[in-house]
């Protein structure tokens, strides 16, 4: 389902040079649920992103569903991280300018089929992370708890098979963390998406069922 | 949910910035339109106007010139007077196919009455042929001597109505059609003959002032000029073989004038194009700072599957929305500001003047409100092209 060979990625930062990513190989079956641990700076995100098609590797593949993803066009690429694969950021992700509904149907704004059962979707979504009385609320006028439900809300919404998380609950305290990842065992289980978790947390690396570890770019299993 | 539903909300959240990218265009757009809608219709008026005076040549005093030039252009009322057989002589001339006399009278002014200055214009009936053809009805049958014909500009006057000059009612019998030369606009008409009368009733009525209206006098002679004669040279002819006229030719006034009208508006043009350029400054300026403010989001959306294009048309959606409703507001702005001035601008640029064409207003709104989106989306092209070059993954960072 995802496949990662050899990947890299360096950045050059003044003189040095940061192998943030250094010659990686995973793979990752359809309805997994598991979670990268790494202190900050070991290069998670970076291979995340890697992973999700936000930026291109220096060396390696990444393959999903059977595409090299960086084989394919820019445009396929955007079509694919809109239908398959949905980013859930340690940051407030939420567009300010949108309200809770917006926020959650914005990814449809850029999908083909603009269809209105997504509405009804869009609801049902906002109703399972809970925060359906906020649905006219913009993004400012919600607490932090409150915005990242919403993005994982939104992270949902064209029906990926594909969640990348990068540190989703970062910022959030233990109650609201736990019902987070219970919510991401409840998608995984209902509807076989895949889950990648990136944490700092080996309390939160518990909840998956399987771990990696990360360390100055390199990946292994715990 | 569609990308302009995005585009709108974040012109809402910007207001403040919104609005002053709006009103830089409206500016531009304001004065855009309506210089050129000036520059439009004086072209137009001037061109009418002379093929509307149906003279290729004005024959007047020679002392008389710069107050005929006044009268033809400005329709400055004006009294001058030379000997009545001039027509016939002019009529006698090579290259003159037609001749007809007009004789200059003005109106008194009264304390009470509204009736102030207008130009009384006294022709031949049997020879005319710049008045009867702008007659919005034909008359069917000759004008009677308490009768007379207005010119267009003057509205307070229907057919039907009367009006009282030098103490005699003249019923009001026919109305011009409007020619934006105010020579003819704001002139009322009569025979020659019913002129006189006036002018002789006036003498013996009590309380009215006489209109001494010179006996044998004429004030101009129009000329037509055979096709196969330039009207220069049949005004030469004119003026060696009878002394002390003038031969105006009717062209040559009109386009001196115009030379000196578009210089004058060329540079009321170059002002325009100044502001335009900033404008486009000033929409680049706020557009790259658009960009960079939300690097972050753009990335974001790049992450939820928006396409290079998706990015492209938001940034530009922004840009043409802005930019179209300034050209819009601009464009209602300028046509107020002519609408509202008109009367100023005539007076002051001291030229007939008519409003273009529906089909002329069409173009012009058009080529201005392109115009305005061009700015826009021209001006936001290069920040347009750079967010959507930039890299999910450094753009997220980035905006950090
Ligand atoms: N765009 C970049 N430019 C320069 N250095 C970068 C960039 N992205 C990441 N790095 C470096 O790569 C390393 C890994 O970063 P990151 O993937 O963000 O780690 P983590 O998410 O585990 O904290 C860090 O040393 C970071 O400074
Ligand atoms: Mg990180």
């Amino acid at each position: 389902m995802i496949e990662v060979k050899d990947l890299s990625k360096t950045y050059k930062v003044g003189t040095d040079i940061v192998k943030a990513v250094d010659n990686v190989s995973l793979k990752v079956e359809k309805g997994e649920f598991l979670s990268i641990v790494g202190h900050s700076g070991s290069g998670k995100t970076t291979f995340l992103s890697l992973i999700g098609g936000l930026t291109k590797p220096d060396s390696g593949t990444v393959s999903i569903e059977g595409t090299d993803i960086w084989s394919i066009s820019d445009n396929k690429l955007s079509e694919l991280r809109n239908l398959k694969i949905n980013f859930i950021y340690q940051f407030s992700s939420l567009i300010p300018t949108l309200d809770v509904i917006e926020n959650v149907l914005l990814p449809t704004a850029f999908s083909r089929d603009k269809d209105k059962k997504y509405c009804d979707y869009a609801m049902e979504l906002i109703e399972t992370v809970g925060i359906q009385d906020k649905i006219k609320s913009y993004p400012s006028q919600l607490s932090g708890g409150q915005q990242r439900r919403a993005a994982i809300a939104r992270a949902f919404i064209n029906r990926p098979s594909i969640i990348l998380a990068d540190e989703p609950t970062g910022d959030l305290d233990e109650e609201t963390e736990i019902e987070i990842m219970n919510l991401f065992k409840e998608m995984n289980k209902n509807n076989g998406i895949t889950f990648l978790i990136v944490t700092h947390s080996s309390e939160l690396a518990k909840h998956t069922n399987k771990q990696y570890r990360m360390l100055n770019g390199k990946l292994n299993e715990a | 949910m569609k990308v302009s539903h995005i585009a709108l909300k974040n012109i809402k959240r910007k207001f403040f910035r919104s609005i002053a990218i709006i009103i830089s265009v409206t500016v531009v757009a304001a004065t855009l339109f309506s210089v050129t809608t000036v520059m439009d219709s004086v072209e137009t008026s001037l061109e009418k106007g002379t093929a509307r005076l149906g003279a290729d040549i004005m024959v007047v005093p020679a002392k008389a010139q710069a107050q005929a030039k006044a009268t033809l252009l400005a329709g400055e009322p004006s009294t001058f007077y030379m000997d009545r057989n001039i027509v016939d002589r002019v009529r006698k001339i090579e290259g003159v196919k037609a001749a007809s006399s007009q004789v200059f009278l003005k109106t008194a002014k009264y304390k009470c009455c509204a009736v102030n200055d207008m130009q009384l214009i006294g022709f031949n009936p049997s020879t005319d042929f710049s008045i009867k053809p702008w007659l919005i009805k034909k008359l069917s049958r000759p004008l009677r001597d308490n009768e007379i014909i207005m010119g267009r500009e003057l509205t307070a006057f229907d057919v039907g109505s009367s009006i009282r000059i030098y103490g005699k009612d003249m019923k009001v019998v026919g109305m011009l059609d409007e020619t934006g030369m105010k020579f003819i606009d704001n002139s009322v008409f009569m025979p020659y003959s019913a002129m006189e009368k006036i002018s002789e009733e006036s003498k013996t009525k009590k309380g009215v002032k006489a209109a001494n209206l010179p006996i044998d006098k004429i004030s101009t002679v129009l000329v037509q000029v055979a096709p196969e004669i330039s009207a220069e040279r049949v005004a030469i002819f004119i003026e060696h073989e009878i002394d002390g006229v003038k031969a105006l030719v009717t062209e040559h006034v009109i386009s001196s004038v115009r030379k000196q009208l578009f210089v004058l508006l060329r540079s009321v043009f170059s002002i325009s194009i100044i502001l335009w350029v900033m404008a486009l400054l000033l929409i680049g300026v706020v557009f790259s700072m658009i960009v960079n403010e939300r690097q972050r989001e753009i990335g974001l959306l790049r992450s939820m599957g928006a396409s290079k294009g998706n990015i492209f048309r938001l940034i530009m959606t922004e840009a043409s929305i802005l930019s179209l409703s300034g050209g819009i507001l601009g464009i209602i702005i300028g046509g107020v500001f002519i609408y509202v001035f008109r009367g100023l601008i005539r007076s002051s640029l001291n030229i007939p003047y008519l409003w273009p064409s529906p089909l002329e207003f069409i173009i012009l709104i058009a080529i201005c409100l392109f115009l305005s989106l061009a700015t826009g989306t021209g001006a936001a092209l290069y920040p347009a092209i750079r967010s959507m070059r930039m890299e999910p993954y450094e753009a997220i960072r980035g905006g950090e």
